[in-house]
């Protein structure tokens, strides 16, 4: 994102907004972005309403204001000169926007949010199989962020175990070696909101790959969120949920279900 | 929609926070989807969510949403997702949506065995199903309890942490509302998976046992 500094008159409404706190107050009192820290997800720019007024109108008001010591408490949702500007991203920056920003669709899945599908069609891909388990690693969320070397980090502590990675997934098609986890080189210094890997494996070697989660978990230094996920049996139980437990990490409460009523629904027998 | 997996709070919190929302497949029933979907969205619309939205549209508590319009404009392979705060209504959409026998993929975030149980008197058997581990790595960059309890109500992270401090803080000093902050904080969500309901609960409860690093003993 960037700011005109034309129009800003720093009220400082996008910092508040600002999912990064990327925003400050430069010396001459107008706000500016830290394009380092920018993860380019157009919160600011699609919540705050453009009031439309004259910078110059703006800041005499103010003066006068402060002149007779008032102050103006305006809402929080507003920009009152449209001063934020989205820019045209060029790769690999658009990366940001692409993993950030929900209302772009990954151009490799065709999904919007995260661009992941995971359990979500299940019931008619098949992804998860009986006797397989899925892991879903965000690394970044919640509202910390990260820079794909992390990513690459989480990555690369998770290949030696020969997961499956989804292969729909957007971090897995930035994955230049999936023997190593490696990614590519130019795009380790982007940073987004969060990115999620998405793999699989044969349920039981589940607490392997958690040891391995729980040794990288300190070398990055973000947050990483993590799910896992498995087709139901018959009765509805769900089978990872005995085997994470007793190898002594804690679920949930709350969860994602899917309701098995897409069509057609996947059978066990499909290749 | 991973972005709804991660909600925080305690168990009476969390009963108040059932979403329900679309998914398609590429190559399997994403292709012609687009009537499937604003069907389910007018389903979930009859039984009057807390928040409703399609991640690419916008939600109902956006300036210059109308849901009608919004759900005429949805396209192929969207998802849209649907709030409600009570099991019951819960239950109904879900028989509903049985009965419209779509085919697009429908998935529950909410207390697992809750959904289980609402599965089972429908008729059906839940088919796959997703836990959190919860959040590991550099905990210690995170904010207080209460302000995660927010936040993860949008997993793609809008909601972000200063602004809902400054929500608590304008509740706090009579500024604002319980409604108006939670609304505020629900407009940043683009795919109306944030529960407003929830947190003005949430706010409410501040309210009356004590705000950030103020709390009543």
């Amino acid at each position: 994102m960037d700011i005109d500094k034309k129009k800003c008159v720093g009220c400082g409404n996008c910092h508040i907004i600002c999912t990064m706190g990327a925003i400050s107050l430069d010396a001459d009192g107008q706000s500016v972005i830290n394009q380092e820290a920018c993860v380019e997800c157009g919160t600011c720019d699609r919540v705050l309403r453009n009031e439309g007024y004259q910078p110059w109108a703006v800041r005499a008001i103010r003066k006068v204001l402060t002149l007779c010591k008032l102050g103006y408490l305006a809402d929080a949702d507003l920009c009152p000169t449209g001063a934020l500007t989205p820019p045209d991203l060029t790769w690999p920056r658009v990366l940001r926007a692409q993993f950030s920003n929900p209302t772009v669709v990954h151009p490799g899945t065709g999904v919007p949010g995260r661009g992941t599908d995971e359990i979500k069609s299940n019931d008619v891909t098949g992804r998860l199989r009986h006797g397989e388990a899925g892991l879903v690693v965000e690394v970044g969320r919640p509202g910390i962020g990260a820079f794909f070397r992390d990513v690459e980090r989480v990555a690369m502590a998770l290949a030696p175990l020969e997961p499956v990675f989804e292969p729909e997934n957007p971090v897995t098609l930035l994955i230049s070696d999936l023997k190593t986890g490696r990614m590519r080189e130019e795009v380790l210094g982007e940073k987004v909101l969060s990115a999620i890997i998405e793999l699989k494996t044969g349920i039981e070697r589940i607490p392997e790959f958690l040891a391995a989660l729980e040794r990288v978990q300190h070398q990055v230094d973000t947050v990483i969120s993590v799910g896992i996920a498995s087709r139901c049996l018959a009765d509805g139980t769900i089978p990872h949920e005995a085997l994470v437990k007793k190898a002594g990490y804690t679920l949930s409460p709350n969860g994602k279900t899917n309701l098995g009523l897409g069509r057609p629904l996947f059978r066990e027998d499909e290749p | 929609m991973t972005n709804t997996l991660h909600r925080q709070g305690t168990l009476e919190s969390l009963k108040q926070d059932y979403m329900i929302f679309v998914h398609t497949a590429k190559g399997k029933n994403r292709e012609g989807s687009a009537e499937k979907i604003r069907e389910f969205m007018k389903i979930c619309l009859k039984h009057n969510p807390v928040n409703m939205g399609d991640v690419k549209l916008g939600s109902m508590h956006q300036d210059g949403v109308v849901m009608e319009q919004l759900i005429a404009n949805q396209g192929d392979g969207t998802v849209g997702a649907a709030v409600f705060t009570d099991l019951d209504t819960l239950q109904k959409v879900v028989e509903e949506l049985i009965v419209a026998d779509l085919g697009i993929c429908i998935n529950i975030t909410g207390l697992l065995e809750e959904v289980r149980a609402c599965c089972r008197k429908a008729g059906i058997t839940r088919h796959s199903a997703e836990h959190s581990l919860g959040i590991w790595g550099a905990k210690d960059r995170l904010p207080e309890r209460e302000v995660m309890e927010f936040n993860t109500m949008c997993g793609h992270g809008m909601v972000s942490f200063n602004l809902i401090r400054k929500m608590i803080e304008q509740v706090r000093m009579r500024r604002m509302t319980p409604k108006q902050a939670a609304r505020m904080m629900a407009k940043c969500c683009m795919c109306g998976a944030f529960n407003p309901a929830r947190a003005e609960a949430l706010l409410e409860g501040m309210r009356a046992s004590g705000f950030l690093y103020s709390r009543r003993g």
